[in-house]
C-alpha cells in the first residue's frame, strides 16, 4: 500500500507554523472547561451523585478493603492504575491523519466519553455495594451479559498481549541502546522489593536510587547497544521476531512467579517514571517553544481512512473500556463521599487524555526538533504503524533536548518509559489470560487446562505468540497496524458493554441516559464498521488467522448491540411504568 | 456519615494495597477481593499487614471523632502525595529540615504510621492497644 502526503493547510493561521504550547494550553483549557462544567453536569443532573449517600467505604468501613478515602489520594491510586503506554502507541499511529483528527478525537472522546465511561462505572458500582462491572452486567443488564464480558476480555487480552510484545520488540530492535537498562530493571526491581519487604525499610531512597541506576545504565546502554540481528539473521528471522519469542519466554517465566518478586515492586520505579515522563515532555514543549511540523490534516491512501479507523487507533487516550474494572473493583471501595466520584472518575480520564496529548505532541512537534522529516516517517499507515514508537521515543527526546538532556539519551530514556510500562502490561496480562483459561477449563470440566499451571500458561503465551509472528512475513510491516486496530475494537467493545450497564442504571433511575447513549453509539458503530471493512480485506489476502478472529468479534459487537438495545428499552419501559423511582438502586 | 477534608489532625496508615498501581494501563487489576478477571490470592501476601492495620484503623476511629481527626490508609507507592503531605504537616509543627526528611524517609514505608507529619511504626509496638496509645500520645504532643 502507498500512500501519499496530501496536505490540506499545513498549519491553520494562514500558513503560519503553529507552536505547539498553543495546542497544549488549548486542549487543558478545554480539559479545564469540561471539568468545570460538564463533569458538573453528569455529576448533578445524570448521576444524581448525592454528599448524603452512604457509600460503601462507611457502610463496610473495616480498614482493610473499605476505607474512607482522602479524593486526592483516591485519585492518584487510580490514575497510576489506569495509565500505561496504550495512551501513547494509539495517538503516535493515529497522526498519521494529521494532528487535528487526532487530537479531536482525544478531546472529544476524553470529554464526552471517557469521563462519561469512568465516573459512571464508578458510580454505579458505588451505588450497588462496590460490584464489578463483570457482575454488574449479569444484574442490571442480564446474566448473558456476564458470559458476553467474559468473552470480549479474553479476545481484549489476547490482542494486548500480542501488540504489546511487538510494541517492546520494536523498540528493542529499534533503541537496542535499551536493552541493558530494562534487563537490568528486572534485578533492581527484585532487590527493592526484597530490601522494603524484608528489612521493613522506608521505600523513599530504593525507589529513587532505582530510578537514578536505571537512568544511568542508559549511558551503559549507549556504549553497549545489544544487537541481535546477526543471531536472528543466523536463525533465518529477524531481531523483532527474535525478540518477540524472547519476551514471551520471559513473560512465560514472569507470569508464574508471586507477584511481590518483581511486578509489584517494579510499581516502585513505574510510579516515578510516569511523572517524569509527563514532566519532561510538558516542559520540554513549554520551554522549546516549538512549532507543529506534521499537516493539520493529512489523507492516507488505502482501506484504512481516518474514518472509522481513528476511533479504533485510539482507544487508550480517549476511551477505554478497561477502565470500568479499576473504577469497580478497587476505587469503588475506597470512595469516602458520593460527590468524590466526579474528582476521581473525571479527572483521571482528562489524565490519560494528557498522556495522549503528550504522544501527539511528541510525534507531531517533537519529531520536528530532530530533524526528521514527518512525511517520510507518516508515508502510509503501514509505515506509520510500525515506527509510531520509533517517532514517539524521537519526539520526547527532542522536548528533553529542550531542557539541556542529549538526542542520544532522550531517546533511549524514553524507550525505557515505553518498555517499563508495556513490559508490566505484558506480564499483567498473560497471567490474567492464564486465569481466564484455567476458568474455561472448569466451565468445560477439563481437568488438566484447569488446574496444570504450565499447561495454561503456555497456552496464554502460544495464542499472542501466534498472533503477533503469524501475520507478520517478514516485510509486512502492516502486520502491527492490524493487530493495533483489532486491539482497539475489543477495547471499544469494553466500553461499550460498560456505557450500557451505566445507560440502563441511569434509565431505571428515571434520568436521561443520552450522555451514555451518544458515546455507546459512536463506539459500536464505528468498531462494527471498522470491524466489516477489515473482515473484507483479510478475507481478501486469505488471512485465515486474522479473518476468524475479526468475524468472532464482530460477533460479540452484534451481541452486545442486540443486549444494549433491548435493556435500554426494558429499561425505559420499566421507569415510565414506576415513574421515575428514586435512583439508589 | 461523609467527611469533610479539613481538619485539625491528619493520621496516615500507609501500606500497599492488594492490587497492582502503576503502568499496568489496560490490565489495571489482577486480583484482590471480587476481582473481576484474575485471581483473589494474587496479593495474598499482602493481607496480613492489611489485615493488622485493618485492626489499628479500626480502634483509632472508635477512640477519634472524625470531624477533628483524617484517617487515610496510603499507598506507599503514591509518594506524589505522600511526601507533600508529611512535609506540609511537619512543617506546621516547625519541623526542621533534617527532621523533616527523617519523617518523609520514615512515613514511606510498608507499616508506617503518619501522625502530623510524625512518622512512627506499627511493627515498632507490641500489639494493638499499645500502636493506638503511640499513635493517641503523638497526636496529644501535635495538639500541645
Amino acid at each position: 500500500m502507498k500512500g501519499k502526503r496530501a496536505v490540506e493547510g499545513d498549519h491553520p493561521g494562514k500558513g503560519r507554523p503553529l507552536p505547539a504550547v498553543v495546542v497544549f494550553v488549548a486542549v487543558m483549557a478545554i480539559f479545564a472547561l469540561a471539568y468545570r462544567f460538564y463533569s458538573v453536569y453528569l455529576a448533578e443532573k445524570v448521576y444524581a451523585l448525592d454528599p448524603g449517600f452512604v457509600t460503601p467505604a462507611h457502610e463496610f468501613e473495616d480498614g482493610v478493603d473499605y476505607v474512607p478515602t482522602n479524593r486526592h489520594v483516591l485519585f492518584g491510586h487510580h490514575f497510576t492504575s489506569v495509565a500505561g503506554a496504550a495512551p501513547i502507541v494509539g495517538p503516535a499511529i493515529a497522526v498519521v491523519w494529521g494532528w487535528v483528527p487526532a487530537l479531536l478525537w482525544i478531546v472529544l472522546g476524553t470529554v464526552f466519553a471517557a469521563g462519561v465511561h469512568d465516573t459512571g462505572s464508578l458510580v454505579v458500582s458505588v451505588r450497588n455495594k462496590a460490584t464489578n462491572i463483570g457482575t454488574l452486567a449479569q444484574t442490571v443488564i442480564n446474566p448473558r451479559s456476564r458470559n458476553l464480558f467474559l468473552a470480549v476480555i479474553f479476545f481484549l487480552l489476547t490482542l494486548v498481549n500480542a501488540v504489546f510484545a511487538i510494541v517492546i520488540g520494536t523498540l528493542f530492535d529499534s533503541s537496542p541502546e535499551a536493552v541493558i537498562p530494562i534487563f537490568a530493571e528486572i534485578p533492581l526491581a527484585i532487590f527493592i522489593g526484597q530490601y522494603i519487604h524484608r528489612s521493613n525499610s522506608s521505600a523513599l531512597v530504593p525507589s529513587i536510587v532505582g530510578v537514578i541506576v536505571l537512568y544511568a545504565l542508559i549511558v551503559v546502554g549507549i556504549a553497549y547497544p545489544i544487537d541481535i540481528s546477526g543471531v536472528a539473521e543466523a536463525m533465518g528471522m529477524s531481531a523483532r521476531t527474535l525478540w518477540i519469542i524472547i519476551l514471551f519466554i520471559y513473560t512465560w517465566i514472569a507470569s508464574r512467579i508471586p507477584v511481590w518478586i518483581l511486578l509489584q515492586p517494579r510499581d516502585y520505579i513505574n510510579s516515578h517514571q510516569l511523572f517524569i515522563a509527563l514532566a519532561v515532555i510538558f516542559l520540554g514543549v513549554l520551554i522549546g517553544m516549538d512549532t507543529m511540523t506534521a499537516p493539520a490534516f493529512n489523507s492516507v491512501e488505502g482501506p484504512r481512512n481516518w474514518f472509522p479507523f481513528l476511533f479504533v487507533t485510539i482507544a487508550c487516550g480517549a476511551v477505554s473500556g478497561f477502565h470500568s474494572l479499576v473504577s469497580s473493583g478497587t476505587t469503588s471501595k475506597q470512595l469516602d463521599r458520593d460527590t468524590d466520584a466526579r474528582y476521581v472518575g473525571y479527572m483521571a480520564a482528562l489524565g490519560e487524555g494528557s498522556l495522549a496529548l503528550g504522544a501527539v505532541l511528541a510525534t507531531t512537534a517533537g519529531i520536528g526538533i530532530v530533524g526528521l522529516d514527518w512525511g517520510a516517517q507518516y508515508a502510509d499507515f503501514a509505515t506509520a504503524s510500525d515506527g509510531a514508537l520509533g517517532n514517539f521515543t524521537q519526539g520526547v527526546a527532542g522536548f528533553a533536548s529542550n531542557i539541556g538532556v542529549p538526542i542520544a539519551y532522550g531517546t533511549v530514556f524514553a524507550a525505557v518509559v515505553v518498555i517499563s510500562f508495556a513490559a508490566t502490561t505484558l506480564d499483567t496480562g498473560v497471567r490474567l489470560q492464564r486465569y481466564i483459561i484455567q476458568e474455561i477449563g472448569e466451565i468445560i470440566g477439563n481437568g488438566p487446562l484447569s488446574r496444570n499451571l504450565n499447561l495454561s500458561t503456555t497456552l496464554a503465551v502460544l495464542l499472542p505468540l501466534g498472533l503477533a509472528l503469524a501475520p507478520a512475513g517478514e516485510n509486512d510491516t502492516l502486520a502491527f497496524g492490524r493487530l493495533w486496530t483489532l486491539f482497539g475494537t475489543t477495547n471499544q467493545l469494553t466500553a461499550g458493554l460498560a456505557l450500557a450497564v451505566i445507560a440502563v442504571w441511569v434509565t431505571k433511575g428515571g434520568r436521561n441516559a443520552m450522555a451514555q447513549i451518544v458515546p455507546l453509539t459512536f463506539l459500536l458503530f464505528m468498531t462494527v464498521w471498522a470491524l466489516i471493512i477489515n473482515l473484507r480485506e483479510f478475507v481478501s489476502n486469505r488471512d485465515w488467522l486474522l479473518a476468524p478472529l475479526d468475524l468472532a468479534i464482530l460477533v460479540l459487537a452484534g451481541w452486545l448491540i442486540v443486549e444494549a438495545v433491548v435493556a435500554i428499552r426494558n429499561a425505559r419501559t420499566e421507569a415510565r411504568q414506576v415513574g421515575a423511582p428514586a435512583d439508589r438502586s | 456519615m461523609a467527611t469533610e477534608h479539613r481538619r485539625q489532625h491528619r493520621i496516615m496508615l500507609v501500606r500497599e494495597w492488594d492490587s497492582q498501581t502503576s503502568g499496568s494501563g489496560c490490565c489495571g487489576r489482577l486480583g484482590g477481593e471480587h476481582c473481576d478477571v484474575g485471581h483473589p490470592d494474587t496479593f495474598a501476601h499482602n493481607r496480613p499487614l492489611m489485615e493488622a492495620m485493618g485492626v489499628i484503623y479500626r480502634a483509632l476511629r472508635s477512640e477519634l471523632p472524625r470531624d477533628a481527626v483524617e484517617i487515610t490508609v496510603v499507598d506507599p507507592r503514591n509518594m506524589v502525595w505522600l511526601i507533600p503531605t508529611i512535609l506540609r504537616d511537619g512543617r506546621r509543627r516547625g519541623m526542621g529540615a533534617g527532621e523533616l526528611w527523617r519523617q518523609v524517609n520514615a512515613g514511606v514505608r510498608n507499616g508506617a504510621i503518619v501522625v502530623d507529619g510524625r512518622a512512627l511504626f506499627a511493627h515498632d509496638y507490641a500489639g494493638e492497644d499499645a500502636t493506638v496509645d503511640a499513635v493517641l500520645r503523638e497526636l496529644a504532643a501535635a495538639s500541645a
